[in-house]
């Protein structure tokens, strides 16, 4: 037996003979029981399902191994050895490999670690454009949503367990008929595999029609910018150039945006601010809810989400007056012409004209779209800051209404066959369109997913989709960088990817992916081909690839649509419901990943539920407070969602958020454990005309409905944690941040301390002594940076094992993430607030007050200087955690671990997902960021081994959270290096500690923010 | 005749009693045979007991989580139950070994049944920081003992001076007690007739004859005892606090903790003292012993300790304005004005403002107000372990960190369940041990002291007993 502490050594070290009595007590052993039940079903012989009898006797071995202690309270976990070691395979060292992710149709460059043939953790591929090294919380999940035991585990005929080969002889015979109505159903996908098979399709069933079809797509970016500029293009932005950002409703910061971290890392680099010489871009944010954008911005200015279309043409009636190009609009005004932003804005934009970035919420309407387009066309941003990409896969038809078209087909019972591919239109779908009752007139339907969706359980066919770290595969980036999908592992339930998945259809062939994808490369790679392959695979991408850029003009009919659009702009008059995706589920594609639910989303801090944002005087109106639930009524058709207050929000606006109340893809999107959790679906709100808002009737019901939100105070109560200023102040100050200008004297004991010749104040205990040989860790956050994603603490939670708990504990506040991110507004206007963002890791005091009351000793510091907690020493008094002035301490109050790792019916699968560096910690002990004490110690070893030094060069070591940031807010290091970067931010003089009063002397330290006001709007 | 008439203490036992009929008083509830609402009361005591058994039974299978604790506030009922319970205890020692020491005979009376509720009180106290911990089943790495990895406990750590001072303090208290039991179990030995109760008497009179020699070693063992229990009443609670002041917590971090929580046990201690006396003088008919004067002392030391626990609380809040610290000024704000409003403000009441009630006489000597005031003041004293605990993490540094925190059900029961483990041992005390130290009350009765001559005439006169009644005193 292994306990599972050891079993998360590297195996190599793992020596222990056990022993049983009897073999009669073998016999009766649970463990036993409960493993040849799983593997063989009653009544089946051992050797006829393919499990060899040597086989048979090895998996015995491991089972009988198990059995010693099965008495023992801790937890039991099985562990196979390789009976040979696989070539380049040292076990406890984990390989990394290339590979990406698709999200919304584009790629992003990841590298997997894969240990023993596992993937436990993905990070971003640093040559990689979309990711350059960084990753968005949907990365980081994928591991998740890999090992999630809920994933359909075999295809589905009627609902009936069928085999693959049953849907490949389905195929071949159901599709030879090449002269039926298909109509296919597909997610956005960027890959050339996918898109020949597609064009194969095409031609092969000569009645079919190809829809794409994705809740939350870039559709009416590519309509607003046929009708600015003749042609279907994609807004590539290049942030990197634009010295002035204005954003309308467009939450580019948010992961959920399709190119959101070349974005946020674009934004972020243009404030990274090391010396008062240096400037900062400014960003503009025009919005209803408050988003992480918003919150980052210089300036912010709430406006109805109906609005912005007037809002956009009021700003391009004012810029027509400064710049040429906009003759469209000259001479219109709206309620906004007189605004004072509408001015500041047109001469900001002017001002900065080729050096300024303009975009709108891609849920805004084509024509808003157009406009856009049109204003950077007229301020010369394009080809500076804003390309315009001819993007190969998109489609020349609108699939808003091709959508539509396909929907009434089907209502007609013209459509023999429906293949989705990916989608789910059941639970997404607009509710005009009627989905359900129009696929029920399908003859076949069939669904390929990864989950038996709302979709699928409506299917003829179900066919269970393989995760992309299972199966080959390739695309673009949102730029247009050509990558494959590289697995990490033989699929987990035998399923296919979309790319076998169609060519089981059209072709009625089983390729594997492997030869699909290579086949299409070796279009690209006509020679050489072995050779660029393999580069292709070690790198991740094909270098020097892109879309072309295409030059643009405005197109002819662009003034006279643009006539009648700004005659027609009808916003809101009463209350407006906006149904946005949301900021940790995305469309609901990801709502059975805990990870993700127990995400505190940026902005509310509310996990496992979505609720119905609103500002406090529309709260106030409606009579409602927090965990009210209201009713929003649209067009008759109403749903029931609990309110929550949002500061900042606009007034007479409802936002809702979609991706919950799925139905029976599994045990986390529904209800976890026994809480009611899971949100509220609030697709039924959607219709085809009103996509992103609509008008609505909001009304209590007088329910409540409890909400885990994580952080219940939001003011700083006039406290120092969190410390800003202007640029300008910053400029004219450079200390603004330190404790004496902050308090106007100095930190307490300091001055006397410096008199003694001592460098900080004394302390009353023995202070630990940090040998010369041994690096110093340090942590610097630049909170200019920050825009409060939560990757950090996803990232984190894969890394270091972290259970997921489940609503009902959240609620009690017993939340276990080791890096959580704080959220405070600030600011005299409660409707209109400021919004910032803290991450708060462990500090590593160096005169930690955990360390001085724990009774056992079980937390102690190392003479590299980490604050270490041990956890087989912790008996759990949790007299640390109260005596943290940071809070940062977690314990296990339940068995989490156990509950987390061992739920559902093959608890196998999850466990896979543990990183086996990291121990799991047990129950009634406590827990805390250790700076990824794993990491760091792997990187001394090896940094002994290459130089005999125990001090790994900088940047050797990275810790998940500072890895993962797409800002690169998180800096890490050997503080004895003076040419470190976390060296030198810690120089910087923005940097300041948390509570220094207190002399704690964290080794974590914070760089304070910066805004970049403009002075016409102070 | 001086200026200052000679005002005679009243008799400290009232009723014409000798020392036999002394002897019958209090060994009669030993040795007759068991009432039938004694059992009645055990039942009751015996199901809390259960009660408590199997919370922490529960504790144990399913985890600390089965309380309302949360991520900011770490430690709740549990603790503060056993700061509670273990302030209780003071009372008992202050009254056996401070009262003796400074020779006060009144202490008579009720030592013996305060040392008892003493020892029985860190009972329930023990419980809770055993089974608070996480990992209860290796609790005993607290203590120093030698293990093979060379690893001993946090020196540091006021978890483990608290091991050190409450397990010490209970060990002198249950010495010091039985040393004080040894005559009387020799009385009920040789009074008893049944044979069972000679031999188990008889074993723990430790052989007991009343011999000169016998008492001589007593009256010196008990003198040391006293002075080695005296320190540890000012001890044990100041390191209990030390749990609190130790740390750096907004509103723990306070160095008049140690005094305000010694005023604060004694304050209890007394309140609970008087609770168990009021009801047990009456059931067994101890009016002649445990006095309407014992109370009425015992009052004006809740009245100056409630007193002291006021002013503390006072200085507490100025210390705060005046330290300029802007969390210690919050946190008292908060206690005040915030969410746990309500816990302070009962707690002011019952423990400031209800104890000023004593200032009159009439009051200080009316049983039932006494008995009243008695329970409130041990209510306002939890809800102070409570304001000091809970507030203070739940408030603390980072606003983004606060929380409320609510006990659960489990919370509840175990709190309640200690009272089964109470007074189980309290009835069990009451019924198989004598409950009045009649050794040593016999010493103080009127009787003790005759004045057989007439202090003139130095001629004999019979004895007569002179009780002054308190009524004809002036104060």
């Amino acid at each position: 037996m292994k306990d599972l502490e050891s079993t998360k050594q590297p195996m190599s070290e793992v020596k222990e003979t056990t022993y049983w009595k009897s073999l009669n007590e073998l016999a009766q052993n649970q463990e036993y029981k409960e493993f040849t039940e799983r593997e063989f079903p009653e009544n089946a012989t051992e050797l006829t399902d393919g499990v060899s009898r040597r086989g048979f006797l090895r998996v015995m071995g491991a089972s009988i191994a198990l059995a010693g202690f099965a008495a023992c309270r801790r937890p039991v976990q099985k562990i196979l050895p390789y009976s040979k070691q696989p070539e380049n395979v040292v076990q406890g060292v984990p390989l990394y490999y290339a590979t990406s992710m698709p999200f919304q149709g584009n790629l992003i460059g990841l590298v997997a670690e894969n240990h023993e043939g596992r993937p436990t953790k993905l990070e971003g591929n640093e040559k990689h454009p979309a990711s350059q090294g960084n990753s968005s919380i949907f990365n980081q999940a994928a591991v998740l949503a890999l090992y999630d035991p809920d994933r359909s585990h075999s295809p589905l005929y009627n609902g009936e367990k069928a085999t693959l080969e049953d849907f490949t002889a389905f195929a071949k015979s159901h599709f030879g008929n090449t002269n039926q109505n298909v109509v296919f159903i597909s997610e956005a996908n960027s890959s050339p595999t996918y898109n020949t098979l597609k064009e194969q399709a095409l031609a092969k069933f000569p009645n079919a029609q190809w829809v794409t079809y994705e809740p939350f797509g870039e559709e009416n970016v590519l309509e607003g910018n046929r009708i600015a500029l003749g042609q279907r293009l994609r807004s590539y932005y290049n942030f990197l150039n634009a010295d002035v950002i204005v954003s309308l409703n467009d939450d580019v910061l948010s992961a959920t945006h399709p190119n959101h971290i070349e974005y946020s890392k674009q934004i972020t680099s243009g404030r990274k601010v090391t010396s008062p010489d240096d400037e900062m871009n400014r960003i503009y944010v025009v919005e209803d809810s408050f988003s992480a954008t918003g919150s980052y911005a210089d300036h912010r200015l709430k406006v109805k989400a109906s609005e912005i279309e007037a809002f956009t043409y009021a700003l391009a009636s004012a810029l027509s007056d400064r710049v040429n190009g906009l003759g469209a609009f000259s001479g219109h005004s709206n309620q906004f012409s007189d605004h004072k932003w509408v001015t500041v804005l047109a001469d900001e934009l002017a001002a900065n004209a080729g050096r300024s970035a303009f975009s709108v919420g891609s849920e805004h309407s084509a024509q808003t779209h157009a406009a856009v387009a049109a204003i950077n066309l007229a301020l010369g941003n394009v080809g500076n800051t804003v390309s315009y990409l001819e993007v190969p896969h998109v489609d020349e038809q609108n699939n808003s209404e091709a959508f539509a078209e396909a929907v009434s087909a089907m209502q007609s019972g013209s459509v023999d066959t429906v293949v989705l591919v990916g989608a789910n239109p059941v639970y997404n779908a607009p509710a005009d369109l009627e989905f359900e009752k129009a696929l029920a007139k399908v003859g076949t339907v069939v669904s390929l997913s990864d989950y038996v969706d709302e979709t699928s359980a409506k299917a003829s066919w179900h066919v269970n989709r393989a995760h992309f770290l299972e199966a080959w595969g390739d695309g673009h980036s949102c730029g247009g960088v050509r990558s494959v999908i590289q697995p990490q592992i033989q699929p987990l339930h035998n399923g296919i990817s979309e790319i076998e998945f169609l060519n089981r259809i059209v072709n009625g062939s089983t390729e594997t992916g492997y030869e699909l994808v290579q086949d299409t490369f070796a279009n690209y790679f006509t020679s050489g081909f072995e050779a660029r392959w393999n580069t292709l695979l070690h790198d991740g991408l094909d270098p020097d690839t892109s879309f072309d850029a295409a030059s643009v003009s405005l197109s002819g009919g662009f003034a006279s649509t643009m006539r009648s659009a700004t005659a027609n702009v009808s916003p809101v008059s009463g209350i407006e419901v906006v149904v946005r995706p949301d900021a940790t589920l995305y469309d609901g594609r990801f709502a059975n990943l805990g990870w993700l639910q127990e995400l505190p989303d940026p902005m509310t801090k509310i996990t496992w539920d979505n609720v119905a944002l609103m500002s406090p005087a529309t709260a106030e109106e409606l009579g409602v407070e927090n965990e009210d639930v209201v009713s929003v009524t649209v067009n008759g058709t109403s749903i029931d969602i609990a309110a929550w207050i949002q500061p900042g929000h606009v007034d007479n606006s409802v936002t809702l958020t979609a991706g919950y109340g799925r139905e029976g893809i599994g045990r986390v999107a529904t209800s976890y454990i026994d809480y009611t959790a899971g949100g509220v679906d609030t697709y039924p709100l959607r219709s085809t005309s009103n996509m992103l808002y609509a008008s609505a009737q909001v009304s209590a019901t007088g329910n409540t409905y409890e909400i885990a939100c994580v952080q219940d105070h939001h003011s700083l109560e006039g406290r120092d944690m969190y410390r800003q200023a202007t640029l300008e102040e910053y400029k004219d100050n450079p200390d603004f941040a330190s404790y004496k200008e902050v308090h106007g004297y100095e930190v307490p004991g300091l001055e006397a301390a410096e008199h003694n010749g001592e460098d900080e104040p004394i302390s009353l205990f023995n202070e630990q002594a940090y040998p010369d040989h041994e690096p110093q860790w340090g942590m610097a956050i630049d909170l200019n940076s920050c825009f409060g994603c939560g990757t950090c603490i996803i990232a984190c939670q894969s890394e270091n094992n972290i259970p997921v708990i489940g609503k009902k504990e959240v609620k009690v506040g017993r939340e276990m993430h080791w890096i959580r991110n704080d959220r405070y507004y600030v600011g005299e206007d409660a409707e209109s607030p400021q919004a910032v963002h803290q991450p708060v890791p462990c500090m590593h005091c160096e005169l930690a007050p955990c360390e001085q009351v724990c009774p056992v000793a079980a937390t102690t510091h190392s003479e590299d200087g980490m604050n270490q907690m041990t956890y087989n020493r912790c008996i759990g008094t949790r007299y640390c955690a109260n005596n943290c002035p940071y809070k940062v301490r977690r314990f296990n109050f339940f068995n989490y671990t156990k509950e987390y790792l061992t739920t559902g019916d093959d608890p196998d699968i999850i466990q896979m997902a543990m990183n086996p560096d990291v121990t799991v910690r047990f129950r009634g002990v406590m827990e805390k960021c250790t700076y990824c004490a794993q990491r760091v110690n792997r990187a001394k070893i090896d940094a002994k081994k290459e130089t005999g030094s125990a001090k790994p060069a900088d940047g050797a070591v990275k810790t998940a959270c500072q890895q993962a940031c797409p800002a690169d807010a998180i800096y890490f290091g050997d503080l004895t290096d003076d040419n470190s970067q976390v060296a030198q931010m810690k120089r910087n003089k923005r940097n300041y500690q948390m509570l220094e009063e207190l002399n704690t002397r964290a080794r974590t330290s914070y760089m304070a923010k910066l805004r970049n006001p403009n002075p016409a709007l102070a | 005749m001086s200026k200052y008439e000679y005002v005679k203490e009243p008799a400290l036992v009232k009723g014409d009693h000798d020392f036999s009929s002394l002897t019958r008083l209090v060994t009669d509830i030993n040795l007759r045979p068991t009432p039938k609402a004694w059992y009645v009361a055990m039942i009751g005591a015996n199901t809390l007991l259960f009660v408590m058994i199997a919370a922490i039974g529960y504790l144990i299978w399913e985890g600390t989580g089965i309380w309302g604790l949360t991520n900011p506030v770490g430690w709740g009922w549990a603790i503060i139950n056993f700061v509670w319970w273990v302030g209780i205890g003071h009372a008992g020692t202050l009254i056996s070994a401070i009262l003796f020491l400074f020779r006060q005979d009144w202490r008579t009376a009720i030592n013996r049944f305060a040392e008892a509720m003493t020892i029985f009180a860190v009972m329930c106290a023990g419980v809770f920081p055993a089974i608070h911990v996480g990992r209860i089943w290796v609790i005993y790495w607290v203590f120093p003992i030698p293990n093979q990895m060379q690893m001993w406990p946090n020196f540091n750590s006021p978890l483990l001076w608290d091991v050190f001072a409450v397990s010490t303090y209970f060990t002198v208290s249950l010495l010091f007690w039985y040393v004080g039991l040894v005559p009387d179990l020799a009385t009920i030995r040789d009074r008893a007739t049944s044979k069972i109760r000679k031999i188990c008497y008889g074993i723990f009179s430790l052989g007991w004859t009343g011999s000169n020699r016998h008492w001589w070693n007593y009256e010196k063992a008990y003198m040391i005892l006293a002075g080695l229990a005296t320190p540890l009443v000012l001890s044990v609670h100041t390191i209990v606090s030390f749990d609190f002041a130790v740390s750096m917590i907004p509103g723990w971090h306070t160095t008049i903790f140690p005094p305000y929580f010694v005023a604060g046990a004694i304050f209890s201690g007394f309140a609970m003292v008087l609770t168990l006396m009021l009801v047990a003088r009456k059931i067994y008919g101890m009016k002649d012993i445990m006095t309407n004067d014992h109370m009425e002392k015992m009052n004006i030391i809740i009245l100056v300790t409630g007193s002291m626990v006021g002013f503390a609380y006072m200085m507490e809040f100025f210390i705060a304005w005046y330290s300029g610290v802007e969390y210690e000024k919050a946190i008292f704000m908060l206690r005040a004005t915030g969410p746990y409003a309500w816990a302070y403000w009962t707690m002011m009441t019952c423990n400031v403002l209800s104890p000023q009630f004593f200032w009159f006489k009439k009051l200080r000597r009316s049983v039932g107000f006494t008995f009243f005031i008695s329970i409130v003041v041990n209510i306002g004293m939890w809800f102070e372990r409570f304001v000091i605990t809970v507030t203070s993490l739940a408030n603390d540094y980072l606003p983004s960190s606060w929380d409320y925190y609510s006990p659960t059900i489990w919370d509840v029961l175990t709190y309640v369940g200690t009272f089964g483990l109470f007074f189980t041992m309290f009835l069990l005390f009451l019924r198989f041990l004598p409950m009045v130290a009649l050794a040593e009350i016999k010493a103080v009765t009127p009787q003790a002291d005759p004045h057989n001559y007439d202090e003139e005439t130095k001629e004999f006169i019979p004895p007569k007993v002179e009780v002054p009644e308190p009524q004809a005193q002036k104060v």
